[in-house]
C-alpha cells in the first residue's frame, strides 16, 4: 500500500479557506526513523499541516496517511487505535489544567483499561524520570509548573503510550536557550532509548541544528525541498537560501565544538 | 513484526520455564497487558518459574512494569534478560513505591486543616469584597476631579448587554409568573367572595417583590456570571495585567462600568418586569374571575400608593449593585485553571441570588409599615 520505510505519505494535498489558499498540491513523505524538521515563515501552513497529519483537520483535497492508513477513513476504534500510536506535544502543552501531573500522565494510560493502579503509578513514575522531573512534581497543578516543566510534563503525557511516532509543534518556543538545549537534549536521549520517528515545526534554529535529520522546507504553498541540512545549500529558493545561511553559521559552530576537545 | 506471545515448557527438575517471544509493547496494537496479565497470573504465582526473555523482539515500559510487578518488584536469577532490559528493570527498580506519597489522606487532622482552610477563605472573601468596594469608592472619588476620565462607552455598553438584551427574558418570566399567581390567587379569593382583591395582591407583589426578586435573579444568572467568566478570562490571559500596564486602572475601566451601568439600568428593568407580571396578572384575573382590564387599571394606583414604585427603585438599584459586585469579586479569584472558571462562575450566581434574597428579606420586614 505504501512505500516502505514511510511512516506518513501526504500526496496532493490542498488547503483551502475560503479563497485563502494555505497549501497547493503539496507532497511530502516522512521516513520512518528519521527527525524531519518543518520549516516555513510565519503563516506558512506549518501548523496546519502537522494538524492534518495528525488527523485534527482534514485537507480541502489531497490524502495524508499515517501508518498506511487514511485516518479519516476508519471507524471510531480503529482510529483510536491509530491515534494512539503517535505521541503530540503541543506549542502550549495543552495539560489538563484541573489534573494534576500525575493525573495527565496517567489520563492516556488509564483510558486504555489495560493496566491497574499499581502499574500505571509506576508507568508514571518512569515517565517522570524518562523528562527527568522529581517525583514531588507529580502533585503539582499546570498552573504552578515554570515553562519548561510544562513542555517536559508534556512530552512525558506524550510518550506515556509508547508512541512510534512524537509529533511536536514548536517544542522550544518560549524556552530560555539554555533551557532549550536541555529539551533538544532530552528529545534525543528518550529518542535514542525508545527508537522515535519525530516530526516537529520550529522557528528556532539552535533546536533545527541540534536534533534534525532531515527538513522540510515549506515555501510558496507547497514544499520546495526535503533534503538534510547540508544538502539545503543546492537549493535554488530565497528562502532556503537565506535559511540556510543561518543554519551553515551554527552547522559551522557546532562542528567546531565537536572537533576541539579531540584537538 | 509479531505480538506478544510466551510458550511454557517443562524442565527436568519439575519446574517452568516461559518463553517469551515477540513484541512486548504497547506498540503492538493487539496487544492487550490486562490479557496477557491473566495469561501468566498462574505462572507469576509460582516462584520456582523460569522466565526466558532472551527471543523478545520488544520489551517496553508497559510490558516491563506488567512482569515486573507480577515477579513481586524485584529480578533474580530465574529471570533470563538482555542488557538493555536489565537497563530497564533497574530504572523501574529506583522508582520511588506508591505508598511514600499515601501521606495526609482522610485523617482527623487532614479534616481539621480542611475546616481551618475554609474558614481562612471565608476571611479572605471578606477582605477582597471589602478590598473591591473600597477601590471602587476611591476611583469615584477620583472620576468627581477628573470628569473627562468617566468611561462613557463602557457603561453605556453595558446598559446594552446588561439592560436591553435582557428585555424579552424578563418579560416572558414576568407575565408567566403574573398569571400563575393570578390564577392561584383567584381560586383563593373566590372562596372568600373577596375577587376584587386580585388587584391588590397583583399590584403590590408585582411592583414591591415580584419585579425586583425576578430581575436581580435573571440578571445574575445573565449579566452576573458572564462578567466573572469575563474578568476571569482576562486574568488568565493576562490581559488585565496588560491594562495596568498601559497605566489604565482595571476598577476604573472593567469593574466601575459593570457596576454603573447595571445598576442604572436594574431599576428599569424592575418596572418593565413589574409592568409585564402586572399585565400577565390582568388578564388572568379577567379570564378567571370576569375582572375587567379598564376597571383593574382604574383600581391599581388607589390600591398601590405610589411610595411602592420608589421601594422598588430602591430594591432595584440595590440588588443591581450587589450582582455586579459579587459578579466582580468572583471573577477576580479565577485562577488560571479551567476548575478554577467554572467554580468561580458558579459561585458568584449562587452567592449573588442568595443574598439578594437575604437582602429582600430584611427589606421586607424594614418596610413593613410602608405603602400597604
Amino acid at each position: 500500500m505504501s512505500k516502505p520505510g514511510t511512516l506518513c505519505e501526504i500526496t496532493g494535498v490542498w488547503t483551502q479557506y475560503g479563497s485563502t489558499v494555505i497549501h497547493r498540491d503539496l507532497n511530502l513523505d516522512i521516513r520512518a526513523g528519521e527527525v524531519t524538521a518543518m520549516v516555513g515563515g510565519s503563516g506558512s501552513g506549518k501548523t496546519t499541516l502537522l494538524r492534518h497529519i495528525i488527523g485534527l483537520t482534514t485537507p480541502s483535497r489531497g490524502e495524508i496517511r499515517l501508518f498506511g492508513v487514511n485516518l479519516a477513513e476508519l471507524d471510531r476504534d480503529a482510529a483510536r487505535e491509530a491515534r494512539n500510536r503517535f505521541g503530540m506535544l503541543f506549542q502550549h502543552g495543552a495539560l489538563f489544567s484541573a489534573l494534576t501531573v500525575y493525573e495527565n500522565i496517567a489520563f492516556p494510560l488509564r483510558e486504555l483499561r489495560q493496566f491497574d493502579e499499581e502499574a500505571i503509578h509506576l508507568l508514571v513514575m518512569h515517565k517522570l524520570a524518562l523528562v527527568e522531573l522529581e517525583p514531588k512534581h507529580a502533585w503539582l497543578l499546570p498552573a504552578q509548573l515554570s515553562g519548561g516543566m510544562v513542555k517536559r510534563v508534556a512530552l512525558a503525557r506524550a510518550l506515556a503510550l509508547e508512541p512510534e511516532l512524537l509529533v511536536l509543534d514548536e517544542p522550544t518556543a518560549g524556552l530560555d536557550p539554555d533551557r532549550s538545549d536541555k529539551f533538544v537534549q532530552l528529545i534525543k536521549s528518550i529518542r535514542k532509548q525508545l527508537g522515535l520517528t519525530v516530526i516537529f515545526v520550529t522557528h528556532d534554529l539552535d533546536t533545527l541544528v541540534g536534533m534534525t535529520d532531515r527538513v522540510a522546507v515549506l515555501a510558496d504553498q507547497h514544499i520546495i525541498a526535503s533534503c538534510s541540512l547540508p544538502e539545503l545549500a543546492n537549493v535554488d529558493h530565497p528562502f532556503a537560501q537565506n535559511f540556510f545561511k543561518g543554519v551553515s553559521e551554527r552547522l559551522e559552530r557546532t562542528n567546531k565544538w565537536k572537533i576541539a576537545p579531540t584537538h | 513484526m509479531t505480538d506478544a506471545e510466551f510458550s511454557v515448557e517443562d524442565l527436568p527438575d519439575g519446574t517452568k520455564r516461559v518463553i517469551l517471544t515477540g513484541a512486548w509493547s504497547l506498540r503492538g496494537v493487539q496487544n492487550n497487558f490486562a490479557d496477557l496479565r491473566g495469561h501468566l497470573s498462574a505462572l507469576f504465582g509460582n516462584p520456582f518459574t523460569h522466565w526466558d526473555l532472551s527471543g523478545v523482539d520488544q520489551l517496553d515500559s508497559a510490558a516491563a512494569v506488567m512482569l515486573w510487578t507480577g515477579w513481586g518488584r524485584h529480578v533474580d536469577q530465574r529471570m533470563l534478560l538482555r542488557p538493555e532490559h536489565t537497563v530497564l528493570f533497574d530504572m523501574l527498580a529506583a522508582l520511588p513505591s506508591a505508598h511514600s506519597f499515601a501521606a495526609g489522606q482522610g485523617n482527623l487532622m487532614a479534616s481539621l486543616y480542611m475546616l481551618w482552610d475554609k474558614y481562612l477563605e471565608f476571611f479572605s472573601h471578606l477582605t477582597g469584597f471589602v478590598n473591591l468596594v473600597g477601590s471602587l469608592t476611591l476611583e469615584f472619588f477620583y472620576i468627581l476631579t477628573h470628569p473627562r476620565k468617566i468611561p462613557f462607552k463602557e457603561i453605556t455598553a453595558n446598559f446594552y448587554k446588561g439592560g436591553v438584551q435582557a428585555l424579552p427574558v424578563t418579560a416572558l418570566v414576568g407575565f408567566m409568573i403574573g398569571i400563575a399567581m393570578a390564577y392561584l390567587m383567584a381560586i383563593q379569593l373566590r372562596k372568600f367572595g373577596a375577587d376584587i382583591f386580585i388587584v391588590n395582591i397583583i399590584g403590590l407583589a408585582g411592583i414591591r417583590e415580584l419585579g425586583p426578586i425576578l430581575m436581580a435573579i435573571i440578571v445574575a444568572g445573565r449579566s452576573g456570571s458572564a462578567m466573572t467568566a469575563q474578568i476571569g478570562v482576562m486574568r488568565v490571559t493576562e490581559e488585565i495585567d496588560a491594562l495596568s500596564t498601559m497605566g489604565i486602572s482595571r476598577t476604573l475601566r472593567l469593574i466601575m462600568p459593570k457596576v454603573v451601568g447595571l445598576t442604572l439600568v436594574a431599576p428599569l428593568l424592575v418596572f418593565w418586569t413589574s409592568a409585564w407580571a402586572i399585565f400577565g396578572g390582568m388578564l388572568a384575573a379577567k379570564m378567571q374571575l370576569g375582572i375587567g382590564m379598564e376597571f383593574f387599571m382604574d383600581r391599581l394606583p388607589q390600591v398601590v400608593v405610589p411610595v411602592n414604585l420608589t421601594l422598588a427603585v430602591f430594591k432595584g438599584l440595590t440588588f443591581g449593585v450587589l450582582v455586579t459586585l459579587i459578579a466582580c469579586h468572583f471573577g477576580l479569584r479565577v485562577k488560571p485553571n479551567t476548575e478554577s472558571l467554572s467554580s468561580s462562575t458558579t459561585s458568584s450566581v449562587v452567592a449573588a441570588i442568595t443574598t439578594v434574597i437575604l437582602v429582600d428579606a430584611v427589606f421586607a420586614i424594614v418596610t413593613r409599615s410602608v405603602g400597604q
